[in-house]
């Protein structure tokens, strides 16, 4: 008896759901030990804190000031790694220090990491971040808390949302679950899942009450694999090695025997 | 013997221009890469990657464009460019090393690259060829300092695989040349619509086989001011020849790729963008292309450096549009390159210039020299080919 394969995870994000409580944060700091921050208020838009994602933040509610109807008002947004399922971070890593597991999480091993920060550049959300003071720095981003899914737990932040925004299971369920609530009400969500097919679909399901570009989100991504933008040009690489070396090799076969047949025929004649 | 050269003060300044980059670099080493660079999270790659590592490794397309040349093509009339041209991409490829060294976050990992299998990472690619590249141009400039000392046995033995590894060389120089502009073609979300193109593997191979000429020309022309010999214009004039078809050839293929993507309103409607493609385009391009077609520019001096230099300073400036200036992330960011990362860029490019100032004064790298004067001990066959065997077998 084999163990049926494990089926990959995913997580929504309903910031229809989101109270900007900011209980992710603290979970998410918690569970992988990264430091407090000193912070003032008013870092970003309204009372956000951090502006930004950063080496000691893998997760960030966002404050948007958004006019919906006719008043000003709140709408949170939620940055994270999305656990891309073709990577372009994981493509452009040159040694492999990030990879994607079988279960969703896109796992990043600092022992093989070199600091080339390829993936800082590659990354379409632009998650992963630098500890650029550090003398032995390493890529930090969310882990979609691969050690605590191996054991069959929720991600930390998924474990201490106090309104249900972030919900946790199967993706073909999740996948199901966001357009089930879309259908259910219509009037709340946008009808759109961001991360069902953004750079060929996420392990991260992302709904929103209004457009994503209005609350810090990157839109108009492409819905194919990043990473098959340079594969088009890499898996040829070696058949060009090959080609490329016999064409040279005959050229100047071809120029070289043209010498020295002149060489021959100047001594000769 | 050791030989003796005079320090001229274009020696000294050289050498103080690294001394200020040597202590910038234990800066960065003591202090973080932070301490230093301007590089941040939305710009991870700044000037240290735009210059001192995607323009070093182009400007030392001037290897293998030369060899390609010379021992491919067999245009033997530029033999006398060849071994300078081989040292010039040695010492390129050895800044962009150097470089890495203190650009990568964590250096003492990056033998890491070669014992990893990552075929889908363009850097990798980048990783490999370059390390084997560097070896090929080690070897090849090897014969040279190997002939001074008069191992023949050991010259024996590299005559013998010369051809095999200086084939190898130019097919290697071909793909990461090309794999650098792969790396780029991963973000089409960042970088400009202006720069960013799924031909950007050819953009880079063959701009960086624009660059080769023209770097070996300024070369030939700065060796024979301050080395004092006659250069031979007529050489010079018949390669510029080629270049103005290179340079011609690859407008067409840049403003035909810009067009066929759509991108010239972008062109033409004003944004910094807009102005720095410009100034790419038409200072790096379009005026050495006008000014190499003239002939009297081919046979002055002054004209060729002009043109020449602004070849060079064209796929400086396209380097950094593609790795740097044309990246826009969120709107609040930004970078520009630190007086610490310049400063360290600066005394790689000096040191470079002074090991090759001191090499060519030492080793017969100029035919023009080694004819007349004899160096410590004469050169076994200073005229030949780089593997220094007169002719081809």
């Amino acid at each position: 008896m084999t163990a049926p394969a494990p089926k990959p995870k995913a997580m929504i994000q309903d910031n229809t759901r989101c109270i900007g409580c900011r209980a992710c944060m603290v979970a998410c700091k918690s569970w992988n030990n990264r430091p407090a921050d000193h912070t003032d208020f008013f870092a970003g838009p309204g009372y956000q804190n951090p502006r930004d994602l950063d080496a000691n933040n893998y997760t960030l509610i966002t404050f948007n000031e958004v006019v919906t109807g006719a008043k000003p008002d709140w709408v949170f947004g939620r940055q994270l790694c999305m656990h891309c399922d073709h990577p372009a971070c994981a493509s452009a890593c040159p040694t492999t220090a990030l990879t994607k597991t079988a279960l969703g999480p896109v796992v990043f091993n600092q022992n093989r990491c070199i600091g080339c920060r390829a993936c800082m550049q590659a990354c379409p959300f632009l998650i992963p971040k630098y500890d650029y003071e550090n003398l032995a720095p390493l890529i930090h981003k969310c882990t979609f808390c691969a050690d605590r899914i191996e054991a069959g737990l929720k991600p930390a932040c998924a474990t201490v949302c106090p309104t249900s925004a972030i919900s946790f299971g199967d993706r073909d369920d999740m996948v199901a679950e966001a357009k089930r609530r879309i259908a259910a009400a219509p009037g709340t969500y946008i009808p759109e899942i961001y991360g069902l097919d953004e750079v060929g679909g996420t392990s991260v399901l992302h709904l929103s009450s209004v457009p994503f570009e209005q609350i810090g989100y990157i839109t108009g991504l492409p819905k194919t694999s990043m990473p098959d933008l340079t594969h088009r040009w890499l898996r040829v690489t070696p058949h060009f090695f090959a080609l490329l070396y016999a064409m040279f090799a005959a050229l100047t076969w071809i120029t070289h025997r043209r010498s020295r047949n002149q060489e021959h025929g100047g001594k000769t004649a | 013997m050791i030989p003796r050269i005079r320090l001229t003060w274009w020696d000294v300044t050289l050498l103080a221009i690294m001394a200020i980059g040597v202590v910038l670099a234990v800066a960065r080493y003591a202090g973080g890469i932070g301490s230093v660079a301007n590089i941040n999270n939305a710009y991870p790659w700044g000037w240290w990657v735009g210059y001192g590592i995607m323009t070093m490794i182009a400007l030392g397309g001037v290897g293998f464009t030369i060899t390609l040349l010379v021992e491919v093509l067999g245009v033997h009339r530029y033999h006398a460019l060849l071994r300078p041209s081989v040292l010039m991409a040695l010492l390129c490829y050895s800044g962009a090393i150097i470089m890495l060294m203190v650009e990568l976050g964590r250096p003492w990992m990056v033998w890491m690259i070669l014992v990893s299998w990552a075929p889908t990472a363009a850097l990798y690619e980048v990783g490999w060829c370059a390390f084997l590249y560097l070896s090929v141009l080690a070897f090849e400039f090897a014969q040279v300092p190997l002939e001074q000392l008069g191992w023949g046995r050991v010259l024996r033995v590299t005559r013998a695989i010369y051809m095999p590894l200086m084939l190898l060389g130019v097919t290697l120089s071909h793909l990461h040349q090309s794999s650098l502009g792969t790396l780029m073609t991963l973000i089409p979300h960042k970088i400009n619509v202006l720069w960013w193109s799924d031909q950007l593997p050819l953009l880079f191979l063959f701009s960086a086989m624009m660059a080769g000429p023209a770097l070996a020309i300024l070369e030939y022309l700065a060796a024979a001011r301050w080395l004092g010999f006659e250069p031979r214009m007529d050489m010079l004039a018949s390669l510029a020849r080629i270049e103005a078809w290179i340079v011609g050839l690859f407008l067409a293929f840049q403003v035909g790729d810009l067009v066929a993507r759509g991108a010239v309103d972008a062109m033409l409607s004003w944004s910094w963008f807009a102005l720095s493609l410009w100034i790419e385009v038409g200072l790096g391009l379009l005026l050495p292309l006008v000014l190499l077609i003239l002939p009297e520019v081919r046979q002055s001096r002054g004209g060729l450096a002009t043109a020449c230099s602004l070849i060079v300073a064209g796929v400086l400036l396209h380097r950094l549009n593609v790795t740097v200036i044309g990246l826009r992330v969120r709107h609040w960011e930004t970078y520009y390159p630190s007086l610490g990362e310049i400063g360290i860029t600066l005394g790689i490019t000096a040191g470079a210039i002074f090991v090759f100032g001191v090499l060519a004064r030492i080793l017969p790298i100029h035919e023009e020299l080694t004819r007349s004067a004899a160096g410590p001990r004469r050169a076994v066959v200073p005229a030949g080919a780089l593997r220094g065997a007169r002719g081809i077998s």
